[in-house]
C-alpha cells in the first residue's frame, strides 16, 4: 500500500505543477484557440486528453494493484512448484486480458473516427467563398509576405507580419526559397511545412482581434530560433485602412533629416537587398522596407522595432542575430541617426 | 577444476573434457590476442561498455543543452555550438548508444539462452564491433575538430545539402551512419542464424524464450529497415561529394523523398531499440513473479505484429509536409493500431504479476517504472497519431517529451532492469539492492521532472531545436524545472556507476542462478566460461531451468579439441550436424581497418571506394583463406 | 539418484554442405539486405518519375537496348555453371566444380564485357539531372556487387584448381551460388527499370 500512496502523491504533485504551468501565459499556445481551425484541434485535444488520461490511470491502478500481493523476499523456492497457473485462473485471466484488448481496439477506433472527422472539419474553411489569399515565402531566416489579388497578381509585399481581417477565411500559400521551414501560429492553426519546389496551403481565420505570435517550426539552420512571425487580426475597417496604406508607395521624406537618411540609404549597399517602392531601391534579397516603420519587429521579430534596436541592428547585425545574411555596413553616427529617422518614418 | 554447470551427466573423462575446453576456447595473449577475440561474451561486453560510455557522453551533451535553455536569451552556448550539440546528442543516443547496447546484450545473452557456445559467425561478430567502434571514433573525431554535424540527427536536405551546409559536417554524419549500419546488419545476420540454427535440442519454436523471440523479430527488422538509411545517407553523401541529384531540389531531386526513405528506416529504428527491451521485461517478470509470462502465444504474435506494423507507420513523421489527407488517414490508423500490440503485452505482464508472487528486486522496480513511463508515452503517441493534433504539436517539445517517455521508459528503464538482473551472471557478483532501489527512484523522479513539463512547453508553443527563446513567451519557469530534473537524472547515472564498480569488487558472490530464473543462461557459472557449458543442455520445456534436475537432458559427443557446436533444425530443433567454429582471428580487425579507410577516405575523395575495396578484398582473403591446420577432417 | 539423460551427437557429420548450413542462411540474409536496398532504389526512382511532367527530361536520350538485352543470355546461362559447381561441391567432385565454376566465370566475363561496351553508349551523365543520377546509381551498385562476386568466384576456382578443396572451400562454392543467383535475379527488375523504364514511363506527347 506504501507504493500506491507514494505513487498517488507523485501524480498529484505532477498534476498541480501542470495546472500552474498551463495557466501561465497564453502567448503562442495551442490550447488558447482564437479561430475555428485551432478551436477544432483544441476540442479534439481535450477529448483525447481526458479519455487517454482516464485509461492511463486505470492501467496504472491495475499495475500497482499487483504489488498488494505478499512479498516473498529472497529465499529460493524449492522446485516442487511447477510455476504454472491452475486452469481456472488461466481461464479467468485470459478473459480479462481479452476484454482489455477488445476495449483497447474499440477506444482506438473511436479515436481514429474523431481524428479523421476533425481533419475533415479543418477542410471546411477552404470551401468558403470570400477568402483572402496571402503568399508566404520562407527564407533563411525571415518571412516574405505577399498579398495576392483575385487575378493572382501581387498587390502588397511586406515581411514578418501578416494582417488579416477578423472573421474572414484566409488562404496561405506557403513556399520556400531555400531550405524546409514550417509556418506555425498555434493560436490560429497547426503547422504546415514550406518545402522548396512545392506549394503547400493552409487555411486560417481569426475570430478575435489581437496580435498572434508564431515561429518557424522546422529546423532551418543557425537562426531557426529567431524566425518569428506575427499575425495581426483586426476589424475589417482597420484591416482595409492598413491594406490601403500598404498599397501606397513609400512616404516621401518630410524634413531634411529624413531626406539625409534617404540619401544614406540610396548611397550604400542597402539597395542591393532591400526594396522601397517609390524610390530607386529595388533589391529583392531581403525584406521589403516600403512600410517598415509600421511593423512590430526587426529581423523577423528578433527584437522589437524601436529606434534604439534599429540602430543596433544596422550597426552590427551579427550581434543581434549571429550568422544571419545581412551585410554589415560601416556607417558613422552622422549617417546613422538620419537613416533611422527615415526608416521609422516609412509607416 | 570446478565445473561450470551444477548438474552434469555422468560421462567418463570429465576433468579432461573441461581442461580441453579451457584450452580450445582460450583467448590469445597480449594486444594481438585482444584484437583477435571472437568469443561472444567478450564482444558483447565490449559493445555494452562502449555504448554505455556513449550514453554518458550523450547525457553530458543533454546537460549542456538544458543549461543553455534554463533561462530566456541565455548566452551559455552560441547558436552554432548549440546546433552541433543537439545534433550530436540525438545522433549519439540513437546510433551509438541505443541500438548498439541492445545488440551487445543480445550478443551476450542469445547464445547462452539458446544453449550454445557462440554466435553462428564469430568473426563477423568481431568485425561488427570494430565497425561500431569506427563509427564512434569517426563521429567524435569530427566533433573535436569542428566538424560536428549540426543539421539535426535526421539531416533533412536541402539544409544538409552542399549548398546550405558546406564543409565536412554532414559528410561525417552520413559516413558514421554507414559504419554503424554495417555493424547492426552484421549482428542481425548472425543473431538470426544463431536463433534459427543453433538452438538447444528440443527448443522448438514454441519453447524459445520470449527474449530470444524479441531478438529474432528485431533482427529481421534490422535487415529490412537498415538498408533504407544506408540508401538515404548515401544519397545525401553523393549529392554532396560527387554532384548527383538524388535529393537536391535543383535538377529534379526531391527533399521529400529523403524524408520518406529516412523515416521508412526511422520508424522501425525506434522499434528496433524498443522490442529487445520488451524481451528484457519478459525475462525479468517471469523470474521475479516466479512463473511463466502469461499468454505466450499472444506475446509472440504481438511482437511479430509489432515488427510488421512498425514498417507501416513512417508517414506520421511527415504529417505537416502537405501530403494528401487520405494517405495520412491510413497512417493515423496504423499508428494507432500498433498500440494494440504493445497493449496486449502490457496486459500479459500485468496478468503475470497479478497471478504470480512478485519479488521486489531492483530489476522489477525498473519494470514497474517502465510500465508507468512507457504507457504514458504510448498515450501521447496515440495523440500524435491524430493528424490534427500532430499539426499543433509536431516539431515541438511535446514530441520531445513523447519520444523520451517511450525510449527512456520503454527501452532504457528495462535496460537498467536488465543490468541489475544479469550483472550477477556477467560478473559473478550481486549488485547492491539497497543502492539499486535509491538508483531507481532518483532516475524515476529525475526523468519525470525533466520530461513531463515538456508536454506543457510544447502545447504552449515551444518548437524544437531552438537555441534560445525570449522572456515574453513564458517558457522560462518550466524550462528551469526541466533543467533541474536533468541534473537529477545525471545523479542517478552516477549512482548506477558507483553501484557497478563497488559491486564488481565487493558484491556478494552470485552463484549460478541467484534469481531462480528459468532460462538456460542460469544453468552455468557466473560468469560463464568462454565455452559457456561443458555439456550443451537440451530444452524439454519453455522454462528449462524449472525442470527438476533429474529430468534434464544434455548433449554429449561434441569434440572438445576444436570449437564445435551443434546445428539443429528450424522448427523442432532436432540435432542435424556438428559445426566447427573458427578460433581467434586477427582478420576481422584488419578487414575493419580496410573498411574504415574506405569509408573515411571516400568522404574526402570518391576514389577511395575503389582503392579501399581492394584493401577490403585483401582482408577478406585472409579471413576466408583455408588453412591446412584448420581443415575439418572426418573422424575415422 | 537417476542420472540426467543424454543425447549423443558424435555420429553426426562435422559439417554439412547443403542449405542447412549456417553459412548458407547467413548468405541468404545478406542477399535479402542487398535486395531490400535495390527495392528502395527502385521505389525512389518511381517516386522521382511521378514528380516530373516530361520524362525523360529534355536532352536525355533513351538508353539503347540491344546490347543489354543480348547480355542477358550469358548472364542467365552462367547460372547453369553455378548450379553444376554447387552440386559438385556437395559430392566433393573436383572435376565437376572446376567445370561449373569455369563455365560460370567465362559467361560472367562475357556479360561484363558487353556491359562495358554498353556503357560507352550511354549519353547521360550522373551529374546532369535526376534521370542520369538514378540510372547510373543502379548500374554502379549492381556492377560493384557483380565484380565483387566474380572476383570471389575466381578465388574459389583457383583454390579448387590447386587442390585445396576441403569442406570449407566446398561450402564456399555451394554458398557462392546463393550470391550468384541473387545477382542474376536482382538484375532483371533493374534491367527493366533502366532500359525499359524510360519508355514505359514516357510522357505521352
Amino acid at each position: 500500500m506504501n507504493w500506491v500512496g507514494r505513487a498517488a502523491k507523485l501524480a498529484l504533485l505532477a498534476a498541480l505543477a501542470a495546472a500552474v504551468a498551463f495557466g501561465a501565459t497564453d502567448v503562442q499556445s495551442a490550447v488558447n484557440p482564437i479561430g475555428p481551425q485551432s478551436g477544432k484541434i483544441a476540442n479534439l485535444w481535450w477529448f483525447f486528453f481526458w479519455l487517454l488520461g482516464a485509461i492511463y490511470i486505470v492501467v496504472m491502478i491495475a499495475a500497482l494493484w499487483t504489488l498488494t500481493r505478499p512479498n516473498r523476499g529472497f529465499g529460493q523456492e524449492p522446485l516442487e512448484h511447477t510455476h504454472q497457473l491452475s486452469p481456472e485462473t488461466d481461464r479467468r485471466t485470459s478473459r480479462v486480458v481479452a476484454g482489455a484488448t477488445i476495449t483497447t481496439i474499440v477506444i482506438l477506433f473511436v479515436l481514429i473516427v474523431a481524428s479523421v472527422g476533425t481533419g475533415k472539419g479543418l477542410s471546411e474553411l477552404g470551401e468558403q467563398k470570400n477568402s483572402l489569399t496571402i503568399q508566404v515565402m520562407g527564407i533563411q531566416w525571415w518571412w516574405q509576405v505577399m498579398y495576392q489579388t483575385s487575378d493572382s497578381s501581387i498587390a502588397v509585399t511586406t515581411a514578418n507580419e501578416i494582417h488579416i481581417p477578423v472573421g474572414r477565411p484566409v488562404q496561405l500559400r506557403l513556399l520556400s526559397n531555400d531550405v524546409i521551414h514550417s509556418f506555425w501560429v498555434p493560436n490560429l492553426h497547426g503547422k504546415t511545412d514550406l518545402i522548396p519546389s512545392r506549394v503547400n496551403t493552409q487555411w486560417i481565420q481569426a475570430d478575435k482581434p489581437g496580435v498572434y505570435r508564431g515561429q518557424c517550426a522546422e529546423f532551418c539552420g543557425l537562426q531557426h530560433a529567431h524566425m518569428i512571425i506575427y499575425v495581426v487580426a483586426e476589424s475589417p475597417d482597420k484591416f482595409k485602412a492598413w491594406y490601403d496604406r500598404q498599397l501606397q508607395p513609400a512616404a516621401a521624406p518630410s524634413d531634411p533629416v529624413m531626406q539625409r537618411g534617404q540619401q544614406v540609404f540610396m548611397n550604400n549597399a542597402c539597395v542591393y537587398c532591400h526594396q522601397i517602392r517609390g524610390t530607386d531601391a529595388a533589391g529583392q534579397n531581403g525584406p521589403d522596407l516600403t512600410h517598415f516603420g509600421s511593423r512590430l519587429g526587426i529581423a523577423a521579430n528578433t527584437v522589437p522595432n524601436t529606434p534604439g534596436n534599429l540602430g543596433g541592428w544596422i550597426a552590427d547585425p551579427q550581434s543581434t542575430k549571429p550568422g544571419n545574411h545581412m551585410a554589415t555596413i560601416a556607417l558613422n553616427s552622422a549617417d546613422m541617426h538620419p537613416l533611422i529617422n527615415y526608416l521609422e518614418s516609412l509607416k | 577444476m570446478t565445473q561450470t554447470q551444477d548438474v552434469l551427466p555422468n560421462v567418463p573423462n570429465q576433468e579432461q573434457n573441461i581442461s580441453n575446453l579451457e584450452r580450445t576456447w582460450r583467448r590469445g595473449r597480449g594486444l594481438i590476442g585482444w584484437l583477435s577475440v571472437t568469443t561472444h561474451q567478450a564482444i558483447g561486453m565490449r559493445y555494452i561498455v562502449t555504448a554505455f560510455i556513449m550514453l554518458c557522453v550523450g547525457g553530458i551533451e543533454a546537460l549542456l543543452m538544458r543549461i543553455q535553455l534554463a533561462k530566456p536569451n541565455n548566452t551559455f552556448l552560441s547558436a552554432d555550438l548549440y546546433n552541433q550539440i543537439f545534433t550530436t546528442h540525438g545522433t549519439t543516443m540513437m546510433f551509438l548508444f541505443a541500438v548498439p547496447v541492445m545488440e551487445g546484450m543480445a550478443i551476450y545473452l542469445v547464445p547462452l539462452m539458446c544453449g550454445t557456445r557462440n554466435v553462428a559467425f564469430p568473426r563477423l561478430n568481431a568485425f561488427g564491433y570494430w565497425m561500431f567502434l569506427g563509427g564512434v571514433l569517426f563521429l567524435y573525431w569530427g566533433v573535436f575538430t569542428g566538424a560536428a554535424p549540426d543539421m539535426g540527427w535526421f539531416a533533412y536536405p536541402p539544409l544538409s545539402g552542399p549548398q546550405f551546409t558546406p564543409g565536412k559536417r554532414t559528410d561525417v554524419w552520413a559516413q558514421m551512419i554507414t559504419f554503424t549500419e554495417f555493424s547492426a546488419l552484421c549482428v542481425a545476420t548472425e543473431i538470426v542464424v544463431t536463433i534459427l540454427k543453433m538452438r538447444a535440442p528440443g527448443m522448438s519454436l514454441n519453447r524459445i524464450p520470449l527474449y530470444v523471440w524479441s531478438l529474432l523479430i528485431q533482427s529481421f527488422m534490422v535487415i529490412f529497415a537498415m538498408p533504407a538509411i544506408v540508401v538515404a545517407s548515401s544519397f545525401l553523401l553523393s549529392d554532396r561529394t560527387i554532384g548527383t541529384h538524388f535529393v537536391n531540389p535543383s535538377e529534379g531531386g526531391d527533399p521529400l523523398l529523403y524524408q520518406h526513405i529516412f523515416w521508412f528506416f526511422g520508424h522501425p529504428e525506434v522499434y528496433i531499440i524498443f522490442i529487445p527491451a520488451l524481451g528484457f521485461v519478459s525475462a525479468i517478470v517471469s523470474a521475479n513473479a516466479r512463473q511463466h509470462v502469461f499468454g505466450y502465444p499472444a506475446m509472440v504474435l504481438s511482437q511479430i505484429a509489432n515488427g510488421f506494423i512498425a514498417f507501416g507507420l513512417w508517414v506520421h513523421h511527415m504529417f505537416a509536409t502537405g501530403l494528401p489527407q487520405i494517405g495520412e488517414a491510413f497512417f493515423t490508423a496504423s499508428s494507432m493500431m500498433i498500440a494494440i500490440t504493445s497493449g496486449v503485452q502490457i496486459f500479459c505482464w500485468i496478468a503475470t504479476l497479478w497471478t504470480g508472487r512478485p519479488r521486489m528486486t531492483t530489476a522489477l522496480y525498473f519494470v514497474y517504472g517502465f510500465i508507468a513511463i512507457f504507457v504514458l508515452g504510448g498515450m501521447t503517441g496515440v495523440m500524435l497519431a491524430s493528424v490534427p493534433l500532430d499539426l499543433q504539436v509536431h516539431d515541438t517539445y511535446f514530441v520531445i517529451a513523447h519520444f523520451h517517455y517511450v525510449l527512456i521508459g520503454g527501452a532504457v528503464f528495462p535496460l537498467f532492469g536488465a543490468f541489475y538482473h544479469w550483472f550477477p551472471k556477467m560478473t559473478g557478483r550481486m549488485m547492491s539492492e539497497r543502492l539499486g532501489r535509491w538508483n531507481f527512484w532518483v532516475l524515476f523522479v529525475g526523468f519525470n521532472l525533466t520530461f513531463f513539463p515538456m508536454h506543457i512547453l510544447g502545447l504552449k508553443g515551444m518548437p524544437r531545436r531552438v537555441y534560445t527563446y525570449p522572456p515574453e513567451v513564458g517558457w522560462g519557469f518550466i524550462s528551469q524545472i526541466a533543467t533541474a530534473g536533468a541534473f537529477v537524472i545525471a545523479i542517478g547515472g552516477v549512482m548506477f556507476l558507483i553501484n557497478v564498480f563497488r559491486s564488481r569488487k565487493s558484491g556478494a558472490i552470485a552463484g549460478n542462478n541467484p534469481w531462480d530464473a528459468d532460462s538456460l543462461e542460469w544453468a552455468t557459472s557466473s560468469p560463464p566460461a568462454n565455452y559457456n557449458f561443458e555439456y550443451l543442455p537440451a530444452a524439454t520445456s519453455r522454462s528449462p531451468m524449472w525442470v527438476p534436475r533429474e529430468e534434464r537432458t544434455f548433449v554429449t559427443g561434441l569434440r572438445t579439441d576444436r570449437r564445435e557446436v551443434l546445428v539443429t533444425t528450424l522448427m523442432d530443433a532436432e540435432p542435424h550436424h556438428r559445426y566447427v567454429l573458427p578460433g581467434s582471428s586477427i582478420w576481422p580487425f584488419i578487414t575493419a581497418i580496410a573498411a574504415s579507410i574506405t569509408f573515411v577516405g571516400s568522404v574526402f575523395n570518391p576514389w577511395y571506394i575503389i582503392s579501399g575495396s581492394i584493401l577490403i578484398f585483401v582482408g577478406l582473403l585472409g579471413w576466408f583463406w583455408p588453412r591446412r591446420a584448420a581443415e575439418i577432417r572426418d573422424e575415422a | 539418484m537417476t542420472e540426467p539423460k543424454t543425447i549423443d551427437v558424435s555420429h553426426l557429420p562435422p559439417y554439412d554442405i547443403s542449405n542447412q548450413a549456417p553459412l548458407w542462411w547467413g548468405q541468404l540474409l545478406l542477399a535479402a539486405i542487398e535486395g531490400m536496398m535495390f527495392c528502395i532504389l527502385i521505389a525512389a526512382y518511381l517516386y522521382v518519375r511521378l514528380r516530373y511532367d516530361v520524362w525523360p527530361p529534355p536532352g536525355d536520350q533513351f538508353p539503347h537496348r540491344l546490347l543489354p538485352t543480348l547480355a542477358l543470355i550469358p548472364l542467365i546461362l552462367s547460372c547453369i555453371g553455378t548450379y553444376w559447381a554447387s552440386e559438385a561441391a556437395k559430392k566433393d567432385d573436383r572435376a565437376g566444380m572446376i567445370k561449373g565454376l569455369a563455365l560460370n566465370l567465362v559467361l560472367a566475363i562475357v556479360f561484363f564485357v558487353i556491359r562495358l561496351m554498353d556503357w560507352y553508349s550511354l549519353n547521360f551523365s550522373y551529374k546532369a539531372d535526376a534521370f542520369g543520377t538514378y540510372l547510373w546509381a543502379f548500374l554502379a551498385v549492381h556492377t560493384y556487387d557483380y565484380v565483387g562476386d566474380v572476383i570471389f568466384t575466381l578465388v574459389l576456382f583457383l583454390l579448387v584448381v590447386i587442390g585445396r578443396h576441403g569442406p570449407k572451400v566446398r561450402l564456399g562454392v555451394h554458398v557462392d551460388s546463393v550470391v550468384w543467383y541473387f545477382l542474376v535475379i536482382v538484375w532483371i527488375p533493374i534491367y527493366v527499370a533502366v532500359y525499359w523504364g524510360p519508355t514505359l514511363m514516357e510522357t505521352q506527347q
